[in-house]
C-alpha cells in the first residue's frame, strides 16, 4: 500500500477505515433512511473507495481497492485536506 | 486388506451405491430451491426431506460439497454464549449434534474435548462470570476456573504467556467439542439424497427472480428453474445473492484465516481460545495442531491467504506454549466469513415473499449446522419463523433491535 | 565495546501541534519551518521536524516556545514519548532486522524524516552520522517504551554473537 505523504509501506503499517459512505442528513430524514446508513453495508465485490490511515503518522487518506482481488488500484488524500 | 474391497478390483462397474445420485439435468421446476452445498444447505435439504416430507428440492452448488466455509472452518461446537438467545439455539444445535453419527450412520468423528476461554484480564474474567451465569440459569454447563484447573488440563502451558498476558482464570465449557466437517456435510447431503433431494454440484446461481414481491424462479449456469421458493445459504457470498433480490443488509465480508500444524503426539486435550491473545488451538484426531485467529482486518470477497497471518498467530501461539517453537506449520487457508455487527446471524423471512435467508454465520456457523437445518426447514416449510430464531430476523436492524453476542464471538471460532 | 549504544533521551523537553494553521503559527514565533513534509531543521539546542502535511514536533530548550496561545486551526499533540539515540558500526543492521525501510537508500542531506514501523510499534525515526559511524533518534509511544527498548537490545546482543549471519566474515 502507498500512503500519499510517506510512500510505499507493508500492509501492517495501514489500518481500514471502511467504505465512504455519504451520511443523510439525522434531522431530516426517515427512521428507516437513517437505520441503512448505520447499518447496511455494501458487502458485494467491486472497486470501492475507501478510507485507510497510515498508522505511525496518523495520516488518513483514501484508496481505491478491488475488493475481490485485494488489489490497491489507487491512493490519494481526501480533497479538501491540505 | 478388508474382503469388501476385493468386490472393487473383481467388479467392472462400482460394486456399492455411490455417496450422491448424479443428476444429469435440472427439472423445470421444483418446490423449493436451496443454494449453497455447504452444511447449512444440506442440513436444510435433509430436515425438509424427514420432517416436513418435502421433497421435490435441489441444492445448487457452484463448487464442491462442503467447499466453502464448512469444509475451512476449525470446528469448535460449544454453547456458552452471552445472549439468551444465543444460548438457547446453540445449545438446541448441541444436543443435536451428539446423535448425528448414528442418524447417519456416518462417524463425524464427534469428540468432546471441553472448551477454555482464557482470560488475562480483571474484564475479561468479568465477563467470564457474566457469561457462566448466564449460561447456567439456562442449564447449560459453564464455570469460572482458576489458572490451577487450566495448568491441569494443559500442562504444557505457559501460565505467564511470556510475562506479558499472564492467565488469570478461565470460562470452562465442559460440553465443548471438535467434529470432522467434510463428514457432516457429507452425512446430510447423503441423507438428504437417499430421500429423493436432488444435489447439483457446480451449479451456480446467477440470478433470482422476482415478480410482485415473490419469487418464481431461479437463473443459473445450466439453465432455469420455476420455484415459488428459495432458501439462501452462501456464508460469504450472501451480499452477492442479496443484490440479485434487491435487499440491503449489514453484511460484511472479512477473510478468516486458518492453519494446522505437522502431526504429533496427542498432548492437548481441550479446545483453548484466547481472547486477548486473538488465538484458538486444538488438537485433532490425526494429532495435527488446528489453529485460527481474528478476522483479517479489512475486506476481501476471495480464499487468500497472506503471510503475516501465520507470522502474528505463531508469535502468539509461542506465548502460550513456548515448546512449540519447532514444530513445522503444514497448511494456510482462509474462509470468507459473512460478518454482522452485532455477531449474531440473520436467518428467516425476508421482504421478499419466498425468499428465505440463513446468513451471517460469520465465524461461529458451523456449530449451528444442525439446528440451522432445522430451523431453516420448518421457516422454508411454513413460511413462519421458527421460535427460536425469532432473535435473528433481517428487520431487527431496521428497529434498531440488535442481539448483542459480541462479547462471545469477537475471536473466530 | 557494544557495537550499539543505546541513549534514553526521552526527559528531553520536547512539545508537538499538528492542524492546517500550525506552519504559520510556527512561522509566527520565529522557528523555522522545515518545507517539506518528512523532514527536519536544526535549532540551536535542539530540532524542528515536520510529520506528514500539517503536524510539528519540537525537541530541546525551543520547545517551550510552543507554550504560546494557540490560534484557530492549531491543535496541541502530547508529547509523551519514548525518545532513544542509537549509536554505532551495527546500526544498520539492527535497522533492517526490526524495521521495512531501507535507510540506507535515503539521502541523509534532504534532512528525511521516517514514520513507520519498528518491531511492531509506530515510531519516528531521523536518521544520521557522527564520527563515521551510523546514528539514528527514534521516538516511539511511551506506552510501548519498555518493551521496545527491551526487544531492541535483545536483537542487537544477537548481532554481536559471532555465529550471527552478519559476523562472518567480519569475525575472522
Ligand atoms: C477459518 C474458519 C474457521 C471457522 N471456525 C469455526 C469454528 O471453529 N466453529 C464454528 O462454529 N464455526 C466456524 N467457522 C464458521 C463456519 O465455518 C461457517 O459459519 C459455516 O460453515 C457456514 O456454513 P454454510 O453451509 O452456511 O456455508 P458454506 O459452507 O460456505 O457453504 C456455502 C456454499 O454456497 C456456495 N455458493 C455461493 N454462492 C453460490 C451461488 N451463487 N450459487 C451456488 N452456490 C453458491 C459456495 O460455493 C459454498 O459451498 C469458521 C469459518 C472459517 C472461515
Amino acid at each position: 500500500m502507498t500512503c500519499p505523504v510517506n510512500g510505499p509501506r507493508a500492509i501492517s503499517e495501514f489500518a481500514y477505515g471502511g467504505e465512504i459512505r455519504p451520511m443523510p442528513d439525522p434531522t431530516t430524514c426517515s427512521d428507516d433512511a437513517w437505520a441503512d446508513y448505520v447499518f447496511n453495508r455494501n458487502g458485494s465485490p467491486g472497486v470501492k473507495r475507501e478510507w485507510w490511515c497510515h498508522t505511525p503518522s496518523n495520516t488518513w487518506f483514501v484508496a481505491e481497492r478491488d475488493t475481490a482481488r485485494d488489489v490497491i488500484v489507487r491512493t490519494y488524500l481526501y480533497a479538501g485536506d491540505s | 486388506m478388508p474382503w469388501r474391497l476385493l468386490r472393487f478390483a473383481l467388479s467392472n462397474k462400482h460394486p456399492e451405491p455411490r455417496m450422491f445420485t448424479r443428476h444429469d439435468t435440472l427439472k423445470p421446476a421444483y418446490d423449493v430451491v436451496i443454494i449453497g452445498g455447504g452444511g447449512h444447505g444440506l442440513a436444510a435439504a435433509y430436515y425438509l426431506a424427514r420432517d416436513h416430507g418435502i421433497t421435490n428440492v435441489c441444492v445448487l452448488e457452484k463448487g464442491y460439497l462442503g467447499g466453502g466455509n464448512t469444509g475451512r472452518n476449525t470446528t469448535i461446537i460449544r454453547s456458552n454464549y452471552l445472549t439468551p438467545e444465543g444460548v438457547k439455539f446453540y445449545d438446541e444445535s448441541v444436543r443435536l449434534w451428539q446423535d448425528l453419527s448414528t442418524d447417519f450412520d456416518l462417524n463425524l468423528f464427534y469428540s468432546n474435548r471441553g472448551h477454555f476461554t482464557l482470560a488475562h484480564t480483571d474484564a475479561a474474567l468479568r465477563t467470564s462470570r457474566w457469561r457462566a451465569e448466564v449460561n447456567k440459569h439456562f442449564g447449560i454447563e459453564s464455570e469460572v476456573v482458576g489458572p490451577e484447573a487450566v495448568k491441569k488440563a494443559a500442562p504444557m502451558i505457559d501460565l505467564s504467556c511470556g510475562g506479558h498476558a499472564p492467565i488469570l482464570g478461565a470460562l470452562y465449557h465442559a460440553p465443548g467439542a471438535v467434529a470432522r466437517h467434510d463428514a457432516v456435510a457429507w452425512g446430510y447431503g447423503r441423507g438428504a439424497d437417499l430421500r429423493g433431494v436432488e444435489i447439483h454440484q457446480r451449479t451456480e446461481v446467477l440470478g433470482i427472480d422476482v415478480v410482485g414481491g415473490k419469487v418464481t424462479g431461479v437463473r443459473t449456469n445450466r439453465g432455469n428453474i420455476a420455484t415459488g421458493k428459495v432458501l439462501c445459504a452462501v456464508a460469504g457470498s450472501t451480499p452477492r445473492v442479496l443484490d440479485m433480490v434487491g435487499i440491503r443488509s449489514p453484511i460484511y465480508v472479512h477473510p478468516l484465516q486458518a492453519m494446522v500444524s505437522e502431526p504429533v503426539k496427542p498432548w492437548l486435550d481441550p479446545i483453548l481460545v484466547s481472547g486477548s491473545l486473538h488465538v484458538y488451538i486444538s488438537q485433532s484426531a490425526r494429532g495435527e495442531l488446528v489453529m485460527g485467529a481474528s478476522l483479517d482486518p479489512y475486506e476481501v470477497q476471495s480464499t487468500r491467504s497472506t503471510f503475516d497471518f501465520p507470522e502474528g498467530l505463531s508469535a502468539h501461539m509461542l506465548d502460550m506454549f513456548p515448546f512449540l517453537s519447532n514444530v513445522k506449520v503444514m497448511r494456510q487457508w482462509a474462509g470468507m466469513a459473512d460478518m454482522t455487527p452485532d455477531f449474531a446471524p440473520i436467518m428467516g423471512r425476508t421482504p421478499v415473499e419466498g425468499f428465505y435467508l440463513d446468513g451471517g454465520w460469520g465465524t461461529w456457523g458451523f456449530k449451528a449446522t444442525p439446528v440451522c437445518g432445522k430451523t431453516m426447514s420448518y421457516t422454508v416449510a411454513n413460511d413462519r419463523n421458527h421460535d427460536l430464531i425469532t432473535g435473528f430476523t433481517l428487520d431487527r436492524f431496521r428497529n434498531f433491535e440488535l442481539t448483542g453476542e459480541k462479547g462471545a464471538a469477537s475471536v473466530g471460532h | 565495546m557494544s557495537a550499539i549504544a543505546f541513549e534514553n533521551v526521552s526527559r528531553t523537553p520536547r512539545a508537538g501541534v499538528k492542524g492546517p494553521g500550525a506552519a504559520a503559527w510556527i512561522a509566527a514565533l520565529d522557528l523555522p519551518v522545515p518545507r517539506a513534509p518528512n523532514s527536519w531543521l536544526p535549532l540551536p539546542g535542539g530540532l524542528i521536524a515536520r510529520l506528514g502535511l500539517t503536524e510539528f514536533l519540537v525537541e530541546g530548550s525551543e520547545a517551550a516556545k510552543l507554550a504560546a496561545p494557540l490560534s484557530p486551526g492549531v491543535y496541541p499533540v502530547l508529547r509523551q514519548d519514548t525518545a532513544l539515540v542509537l549509536h554505532g558500526a551495527r546500526l544498520n543492521e539492527l535497522l533492517l532486522e526490526t524495521c521495512s525501510v531501507d535507510f540506507r537508500a535515503l539521502n541523509l542531506s534532504t534532512r528525511p524524516v521516517v514514520l513507520t514501523s519498528m518491531a511492531g510499534v509506530g515510531v519516528t525515526v531521523i536518521p544520521g552520522e557522527g564520527g563515521g559511524m551510523p546514528c539514528c533518534r527514534i521516538w516511539c509511544d511511551s506506552t510501548y517504551g519498555e518493551w521496545f527498548v527491551e526487544t531492541l537490545t535483545g536483537v542487537a546482543g544477537e548481532l554481536e554473537q559471532p555465529g550471527h549471519p552478519c559476523n562472518q566474515g567480519v569475525t575472522a
